[in-house]
């Protein structure tokens, strides 16, 4: 019956936390890092383009300037030259002019149009696309020459983009290269600041939550950073601590109830084996009781056999009735599931004379078969001694039957009625009645019905010691189709589903109907008639008939 | 009243005020054994009294041994020469011929049946 609840936790749980290592930290620090690296590019890129335009600004000026001085420098010695037309003069300003670099061609010319003086110098230009394209507007100077208020000459000087190309270039390079330096340096100062302030802690914290025992969290609270007591981490810390704290509770809670759910658990399997053993216990009582019932069912079924054996082993046979001189008779017994101790005997003793008695015992069963036996054999004796008087009859019958009770320790007695019949000279006959039964019917040969009340003719017998002084008799005259019928309480009181009673005046009527039939006819119609009324129903108690009918 | 005997479907009780000795219900004890404690406490109560009423108005049934205890004890209170009333009900089927046998068992038995 033993049942193991299955457990839910952390302590079986696989642990859904990453295991901690270098590749968090060195993906942590590398995605930092390259997105720190492409912001600082990006602003440094951004920063030099600026730097860029502006050198290329001053890079002009200064090209201007220069040449704007130059020219300013070399015009008196140039008007002087195209004044006199003096050749080596011009020539000394164009080579002075050609000593610059930058400059690629002279031509001094004279308000005539003549040349004075001319220097080219040879360039190989390689990429003078970019070249002219960032210095090409400043490469051809013209000069007009004044000599006292008058036109002179020209000086035209062509520069060439080469040489103010190459600088900035030069420069462009040292500053793309300091920028990228500068990045570079930007973006390792930014890392590793952010390494050590969050970073690195953000790993202990990460170690320390590893090394917390799932079963156990609140056991080991994580401690707090240094230098982070007051900002965010210090907050996210306490923050954890709390819930781990709180997880704690809740596991000590589900812990305690599953203590208190598997003590319960124990308890009532516990009960439950009781329960079951001393079910058992009653199943083996119940057995044996059912046992033992049905020996007694089988014993009480012997004994119902017997009871009904010795019932029916006693009763006239039918050739005795018929053999019977002046009287037409029909009986009727039919006992009870449960064999009651209904009694009738008809005897001819001493010519025409016929003895009849009915009675009936208390109760059912064996005791009730035996006390009728008794009743039957002292009734057959006392009418085998020719004893007459019903008093004297009634009594030595309650005496004995009284006597034999009382040894068997019974408390039977029954109601007992006995009539004689004798002929009468000239047809008919008369019939003495005595003892305490069913109130006899008396039905004359119209089918006219009187009844004879016997509780005033005796008493109960076995029920006290003598009944001599309560003991009466009368006398009915029974002309010929005359006759009475007997019956038990079993007919009158059977009983129909409904526990309706077949009753008295219901027989009467039947009896009535029929009289002009044989008696056994007449008793069938009774028959018929009862079982009719029980229908399916229990028979109660034995059924018991006489019909006699004067010839 | 006092009831003195419970027997689920029966009851007896005994009220000394009125001297009375009420039996009520039904009663389908099985033999003189089982009905002992009441055929004891009826012959007590000759002891106590000798005017004494048995009210059996509100016994519905009685089976044959009950009768039979009934009987004795009629006999009984014959012999001590109480004065015994026995109260019973005319609507009740098994009081006619039976009580009627109490009453010749015992010539100065009053019966009074409403």
């Amino acid at each position: 019956m033993s049942q193991t609840l299955p457990r839910i936790g952390p302590a079986t749980a696989a642990s859904p936390v990453v295991a901690p290592g270098r590749h968090t930290f060195r993906s942590l620090t590398l995605k930092q890092a390259a997105v720190t690296l492409v912001i600082a590019l990006l602003f440094g890129i951004l920063g030099s383009a600026v730097e860029l335009v502006f050198d290329w600004r001053s890079m002009r000026e200064e090209v201007a300037g220069t040449m704007r001085r130059t020219l300013a420098m070399v015009e008196p010695s140039a008007a002087e030259a195209a004044f006199q037309l003096n050749d080596r003069l011009a020539e000394q300003v164009a080579r002075g002019l050609a000593e610059y670099p930058a400059v690629a061609q002279v031509t001094l010319i004279d308000d005539m149009g003549g040349d004075l003086a001319t220097f080219a110098r040879g360039t190989a230009d390689a990429d003078g696309t970019l070249a002219d394209r960032l210095f090409g507007d400043l490469s051809t100077w013209t000069l007009p020459l004044v000599h006292e208020g008058r036109p002179v000459g020209t000086l035209e000087v062509g520069l060439t983009a080469e040489v103010a190309a190459e600088r900035f270039f030069e420069r462009a390079t040292t500053n793309a290269a300091m920028g990228l330096l500068r990045a570079f340096a930007i973006c390792g100062v930014v890392v590793l600041a952010f390494y050590l302030m969050i970073t690195r802690p953000l790993l202990r914290l990460s170690q320390q939550v590893m090394a917390v025992d799932p079963a156990n969290p609140g056991a080991t609270p994580v401690p707090p950073a240094a230098g982070h007591r007051h900002d965010e981490l210090g907050g996210l810390i306490d923050g954890l601590n709390g819930l781990m704290s709180a997880f704690q509770r809740g596991l000590d809670q589900r812990d305690k109830a599953e203590g208190e759910l598997t003590a319960l658990t124990l308890e009532l399997e516990a009960r439950v084996e009781q329960r079951t053993a001393a079910l058992a216990a009653a199943k083996q009582e119940i057995e044996q009781l059912n046992g033992r019932l049905a020996a007694e069912n089988v014993r009480l079924g012997a004994e119902l056999d017997v009871s009904r054996k010795i019932q029916g082993m006693l009763l006239p046979k039918p050739e005795e009735l018929a053999a019977i001189r002046g009287l037409d008779l029909a009986t009727y017994m039919q006992p009870a599931s449960e064999v009651g101790g209904d009694y009738y005997d008809i005897l001819q003793s001493g010519g025409d004379r016929v003895r009849i008695g009915i009675g009936d015992v208390t109760g059912h069963g064996l005791e009730s078969g035996v006390v009728m036996l008794m009743t039957q054999s002292a009734v057959r004796t006392l009418v085998a001694s020719d004893e007459q008087d019903m008093g004297r009859m009634l009594g030595i019958l309650n005496r004995t039957i009284y006597d034999n009770v009382q040894r068997m320790g019974s408390d039977k007695n029954l109601t007992l009625a006995l009539l004689d019949h004798t002929p009468r000279e000239g047809g008919g006959g008369s019939l003495r009645i005595g003892g305490q039964h069913e109130s006899v019917i008396v039905v004359r040969g119209d089918g006219s019905v009187e009844l004879v009340d016997t509780t005033w003719l005796g008493m109960p017998l076995g029920l006290v010691d003598t009944v001599e002084e309560f003991v009466g008799e009368t006398e009915v005259t029974l002309a010929p189709g005359d006759g009475v019928v007997l019956y038990t309480d079993g007919i009158t009181e059977a009983a129909d589903a409904s526990d309706a009673l077949y009753g008295l005046d219901r027989l009467c009527r039947v009896v009535s109907d029929h009289w002009a039939e044989p008696a056994d006819r007449i008793k069938q119609a009774v028959v018929d008639d009862v079982m009719r009324h029980i229908g399916g129903h229990v028979i109660y108690d034995d059924l018991t008939l006489i019909v006699l009918k004067q010839k | 009243m006092d009831t003195i005997i419970d027997g689920g479907t029966h009851k007896v009780a005994y009220d000394p005020a009125t001297r009375t000795a009420r039996l009520a219900g039904v009663m389908r004890l099985n033999g003189m054994a089982e009905y002992a404690p009441i055929a004891g406490l009826l012959s007590q109560c000759l002891t106590k009294t000798d005017v004494l009423t048995v009210d059996v108005a509100g016994l519905e049934f009685l089976n044959s041994s009950g009768i039979a205890v009934l009987s004795k004890f009629v006999i009984e209170a014959r012999n001590s020469g109480t004065a015994l009333t026995i109260r019973g009900s005319k609507s009740i089927a098994w009081q006619g011929k039976s009580l009627a046998n109490l009453q010749r068992l015992m010539p100065t038995l009053i019966m009074d049946m409403q």
